[in-house]
C-alpha cells in the first residue's frame, strides 16, 4: 500500500506540475490610475505572496523579500520605478577624484523602531554582518567592491577595513577599485542599516522579526507559510506612511497566482496578480474600472545565444535568428497582446539611456534577409541548432513558436530541450555549450552597468579550470572594445557622461548580436483604486506601500 | 499481544528505515545542485556561497557518509535543515503535520459518517429508490477528480456567494471545503463497500438464525450484522486514512491549506531534499502504525481473529 501511497504522490505531482505552467507568465500594457488624491491616513492594505526566502536584509532578495524588507527598512538611497536613484537617509554624497572613497552624511536623529539611533555605526553593523562567511548571504556579493570584503568573506577578519565612521553622521567607505556608481548599488536592501539587538545573520529570532527603521515594523513575527503583517511606524524619520495596517498572506506557489486573483475578486486583496489565461477577462474587467496596473519593469527577456561556440559563433546567424522570429506573431498568439517587443538590450525602464528600436532585426521579421545573413554565416539548411528553456514557468508555448519560426524560415532543425531551472542553469555554464538558451535578467539596481557588465563583459565569463561558466556572462561575449567602454563608463563621475558610454556600449553588443531581445518585462497587477489612492507599482514590481493613501 | 505489538514496532523501524534509504539514494544522486539556484530571475549563485552552503549541509561528503549522518541524527528526532530558508525540518513540518492530520481527521469523520450511513440506509432498503440513487451519486462522486470539484465549491462558495474564506485561517469555516474535497471519494468508496458486505452479511446464515430465534431487529442489526459488515470498512478506512495524510497536495494546493503536502510538492520543485525526506519519512511512519492500529482493531471486533 505504501507503493499506491507514493503513486498517488507522484499523480499529484503531475497534475499540479501541469496546472502549474498554466500560470507563471506575465505581461502587458495600459497604465496606471490614481493620480496625487487627497491621502487621508488608516487603512488595511491586504496582499498575497509566496514565502520568501528571507525578510532579514542579510539575505532577502527576490521580489516578495524586498517587499517586507523594503518596509521595514531605510537605507542611504531609494530606488524610483524609472530607473532613478532618489536619497533616503543621505543628505549628502561624495567621491574622491579616484572613485574609490566614498563619503556619506546621514540624516541625524533618527531611530529604529527599538529607540536605538541610526547612525553610521548603524550601517557599518549590518553591512559587516551580512559579509560574514558563516551568513553565507546570497546577495553579500553586492558588498564586493569595498575594501577588507574579501578578508571577511574568507574568515580573516571580523570586519571589512574600508568602513570607517569619522562622526556619528559620516560614514566614510573606501573601494577596492574605483567605482563612481556605488551609490546607486546602496538602494539594495542589503545596504540596511541594522541595531545592535540583530546580532549576527544566524540570529533566528530577528531574521524572523527584524527590527528596522522604515516607514513599518513587525507585528508579531513571520509566521511561516501563513502570514506577515505590518504596522505604520509611527516613530519613522522621513514622510511617514499613511496606511495603518498591511496583512501580508502567504499563498502557496503552485496556486498563489490564481489565489491571488480569486482574492481580489472576492474581495480578500487589494493587489493581485493574474494567471496569463485569465488576463484578457481580467483587463476587460477591471482595466474600464481604473484597477489595472500595466508597466515595463526594469527585467528584460531574450535568447541567449553561445557567442564561442557552436552554429551561432557568427554574429550573422545570430542576426539571421533575430530576423527569423516573428515576435509580433507570438505576442499576438501566445501571449495575447499582453507582452511589449523588445529591441534593446536594457530595459525601457532605465528612462534616461533607453534607445528605442536599436536591434534593427528585432523591429519587424524579414524572412529573405533571414535567409541571406544564414547563408553568410554558414548556417546552413539541416543544422541543428540547440534551444534550452525551464519547464514549469510557462515558456513552453512562445518556445515552440520561435522553434517553428524559425525552423521554417532558416530550414534548420532546432531541437528545444526543456529541463528544470537549475538543470538549465548547469547546461548554460558547462564547457562546451552552444545553441541559444531562454534567458532573462532583472537589474537588482537602476543603473545600465547591472546589465552591460555581468551579462556581457569578458571578466563575467569567469570560467573555472574545467572551463565551467561560474560568471552570469553565460553567451560567453568578448569583444575588448566593449570592455573597453564599459570600464571608461565606470570611471567617468558625471552621470551623463556615463550614460553616454553606457550607450555606445549597449549599441555595440547589440551590432555584434550578444543577446537576441524578445520582450520586454511587462508586470500586470489588479490594484484596488475605489479604496485606495497613490497607488503604484515600485522598482522591485511590488505595490509602493510606504505612500499609498485611503480615498 | 504485547509481544505482536512490540514485534509491529520493530518492524516500523525497519521500514522507515529502508524507505529513508531508498529516497537519499535516489533524491542525492539527481542531476542538478540543490544549493546551486537563486530564487528570481536567472542569476548564477555566487560560487563563494554554493560552497559555504556546501560545508553547512555536508553536500560535499560522500553519500554513504550523509546518509549516515541522516539517520544518526533521525534517531534523535532531527530531520536536518533545510535548503532553502535554512530552518530546522521538523520546525518546519512540525505545524504542517498538525494541520494535515487536522485536515485527515476531518476528512476521515466525514468520510465515517457519510460512508456507512449511506451505505447501510443503501443495503438495507435494496433496490429501492434510496439504494439506486446512493449508487448513482456515490459513482459519480468517484469519477469526478477532487481537482475540479474543490474548484468548482472554491468557486461557487467562495468567490461568488463568500460563505468561507479564500485564505484559509484557524476558523471552523475554513476547514469545511477542503475536508469535502477531501473526503468526497472515499466517503463514495467507504458507502458502495458498506452497501456490498452489508449484503453479504445479511444473507449470511448466522443472521438468518440470529432472526429465526427471534431476536429483535435492533439487537440483530447492531450485534450480528453491523460488527460483521464494518471490518473491511475499517481496513479500507485505515488504509485511506495513511493515504489522506500524504495525498492531500491537490486539496492543499486549490486551498492553501499549509499542510505537508504542499510542503511536499513545493520541497520537489525547489530540490529542497532535507524536506522531502523528512515528510516522506513521517507519512511512512505515520502509515505503519495506523496499519497496527486497524489490525489491533480487528481483534477487537472479532472474536475469532488472534494477534500473537
Amino acid at each position: 500500500m505504501r507503493g499506491a501511497n507514493s503513486a498517488k504522490w507522484v499523480a499529484g505531482a503531475i497534475v499540479i506540475a501541469l496546472a502549474a505552467t498554466a500560470c507563471g507568465g506575465s505581461d502587458d500594457d495600459s497604465s496606471s490610475s490614481s493620480g496625487k488624491g487627497s491621502g487621508k491616513a488608516g487603512g488595511t492594505f491586504r496582499l498575497g505572496i509566496t514565502e520568501p526566502v528571507a525578510i532579514d536584509p542579510y539575505n532577502s532578495q527576490e521580489s516578495e523579500g524586498i517587499l517586507v524588507t523594503d518596509n521595514l527598512f531605510t537605507g542611504l538611497y531609494e530606488p524610483t520605478a524609472d530607473g532613478k536613484v532618489i536619497p533616503a537617509l543621505a543628505t549628502s554624497k561624495e567621491v574622491s577624484a579616484d572613485g574609490k572613497t566614498w563619503t556619506f552624511k546621514i540624516k541625524p536623529g533618527t531611530k529604529f523602531s527599538n529607540g536605538e539611533a541610526v547612525d553610521a555605526e548603524a550601517f557599518i553593523r549590518g553591512w559587516n554582518r551580512v559579509v560574514q562567511k558563516t551568513a553565507a548571504s546570497d546577495v553579500a556579493y553586492h558588498l564586493a567592491g569595498i575594501a577588507g570584503f574579501e578578508d571577511v568573506q574568507a574568515g580573516k577578519a571580523p570586519t571589512m577595513s574600508g568602513l570607517s565612521a569619522p562622526d556619528a553622521n559620516t560614514l566614510q567607505v573606501k573601494l577596492s577599485a574605483p567605482d563612481f556608481e556605488f551609490y546607486v548599488k546602496t538602494t539594495h536592501t542589503v545596504f540596511s542599516p541594522v541595531p545592535k539587538v540583530a546580532g549576527d545573520a544566524k540570529n533566528k529570532t530577528y531574521n524572523d522579526a527584524p527590527i528596522g527603521n522604515g516607514p513599518f515594523k513587525m507585528q508579531g513575527t513571520w509566521q511561516h507559510n501563513t502570514s506577515i503583517t505590518l504596522v505604520r511606524n509611527d516613530g519613522y524619520g522621513l514622510t511617514k506612511a499613511k496606511l495603518d495596517e498591511v496583512k501580508i498572506s502567504i499563498l502557496n506557489s503552485n496556486n498563489g497566482v490564481t489565489l491571488e486573483y480569486q482574492g481580489f475578486e472576492a474581495g480578500t486583496f487589494d493587489w493581485a496578480r493574474m494567471p496569463t489565461p485569465q488576463l484578457p477577462a481580467a483587463k476587460a474587467k477591471y482595466d474600464a474600472q481604473g484597477e489595472w496596473i500595466d508597466e515595463n519593469t526594469n527585467g528584460m527577456n531574450y535568447l541567449l545565444p553561445i557567442t564561442d561556440n557552436g552554429p551561432l559563433k557568427d554574429k550573422k546567424a545570430r542576426e539571421a535568428i533575430s530576423y527569423a522570429i516573428d515576435r509580433d506573431a507570438i505576442i499576438k498568439g501566445v501571449f495575447q497582446g499582453m507582452q511589449t517587443k523588445s529591441t534593446t538590450i536594457l530595459p525601457p525602464a532605465f528612462a534616461s539611456v533607453y534607445q528605442k528600436d536599436l536591434c534593427q532585426s528585432c523591429i519587424k521579421s524579414d524572412p529573405a534577409k533571414a535567409k541571406q545573413l544564414a547563408k553568410e554565416a554558414g548556417l546552413t539548411p539541416g543544422t541543428t541548432l540547440e534551444l534550452g528553456y525551464n519547464t514549469g514557468a510557462g515558456h513552453e508555448e512562445w518556445i515552440q513558436a520561435v522553434k517553428q519560426q524559425v525552423e521554417k524560415v532558416l530550414g534548420v532543425k532546432v531541437k528545444a530541450t526543456g529541463k528544470p531551472f537549475a538543470e538549465l542553469l548547469a547546461d548554460q555554464q558547462k564547457a562546451g555549450a552552444t545553441g541559444m538558451y531562454r534567458f532573462a535578467w532583472g537589474a537588482d539596481y537602476p543603473t545600465p552597468d547591472n546589465f552591460l557588465y555581468p551579462l556581457l563583459d569578458t571578466a563575467s565569463i569567469n570560467k573555472d579550470a574545467s572551463g565551467k561558466v561560474t560568471g552570469d556572462n553565460r553567451g560567453r561575449y568578448s569583444n575588448p572594445a566593449f570592455d573597453a567602454l564599459l570600464a571608461k563608463a565606470r570611471a567617468t563621475e558625471a552621470e551623463a557622461g556615463r550614460n553616454d558610454l553606457y550607450k555606445q556600449a549597449e549599441k555595440l553588443a547589440m551590432d555584434d548580436m550578444a543577446l537576441i531581445p524578445l520582450w520586454n518585462r511587462t508586470q500586470l497587477r489588479l490594484a484596488n483604486t475605489k479604496k485606495f489612492a497613490d497607488i503604484k507599482m515600485d522598482f522591485h514590481e511590488d505595490p509602493n506601500l510606504a505612500e499609498i493613501s485611503m480615498k | 499481544m504485547g509481544r505482536y505489538v512490540v514485534r509491529r514496532l520493530g518492524q516500523l523501524v525497519v521500514v522507515v528505515l529502508g524507505a529513508t534509504m531508498i529516497l537519499f539514494a535516489c533524491l542525492f544522486v539527481l542531476p542538478g545542485d540543490p544549493v546551486g539556484q537563486i530564487a528570481g530571475s536567472d542569476k548564477a549563485r555566487d560560487p563563494a556561497v554554493i560552497a559555504q552552503l556546501h560545508k553547512q549541509y555536508g553536500l560535499d561528503d560522500p553519500l554513504i557518509v550523509q546518509y549516515g549522518n541522516y539517520v544518526g541524527k533521525l534517531v534523535q528526532g532531527d530531520l536536518g535543515q533545510d535548503y532553502t530558508q535554512s530552518r530546522p525540518v521538523s520546525e518546519i513540518l512540525g505545524p504542517k503535520l498538525a494541520n494535515t492530520a487536522k485536515l485527515a481527521v476531518a476528512a476521515i469523520v466525514l468520510d465515517i459518517i457519510i460512508g456507512i450511513s449511506v451505505g447501510v440506509l443503501a443495503a438495507m432498503r435494496r433496490y429501492s429508490i434510496w439504494d439506486v440513487s446512493a449508487t448513482f451519486i456515490t459513482t459519480l462522486a468517484i469519477g469526478v477528480p477532487s481537482i475540479v470539484l474543490g474548484m468548482i465549491m472554491q468557486r461557487v462558495f467562495v468567490i461568488e456567494l463568500g460563505w468561507f474564506p479564500l485564505i484559509a485561517d484557524d476558523s471552523f469555516n475554513s476547514l469545511v471545503l477542503p475536508a469535502v474535497t477531501l473526503a468526497i471519494i472515499d466517503a463514495a468508496l467507504v458507502a458502495q463497500l458498506a452497501r456490498s458486505t452489508m449484503l453479504e452479511v445479511l444473507g449470511a446464515d448466522y443472521v438468518k438464525t440470529a432472526v429465526a430465534k427471534g431476536l429483535p431487529r435492533r439487537t440483530v442489526l447492531s450485534r450480528h450484522i453491523l460488527r460483521n459488515s464494518v471490518i473491511p470498512v475499517i481496513t479500507y478506512l485505515g488504509i485511506s486514512f495513511g493515504g489522506l495524510l500524504g495525498g492531500a497536495i491537490i486539496t492543499e494546493t486549490i486551498f492553501n491549506w499549509n499542510g505537508i503536502g504542499l510542503a511536499l510538492i513545493q520541497a520537489i520543485q525547489q530540490n529542497n531534499n532535507p524536506v522531502i525526506v523528512g515528510v516522506v519519512t513521517i507519512s511512512v511512519a505515520v502509515f505503519v502504525v495506523l496499519n497496527l492500529v486497524v489490525d489491533l482493531l480487528y481483534a477487537a471486533l472479532d472474536p475469532r481473529i488472534r494477534l500473537a
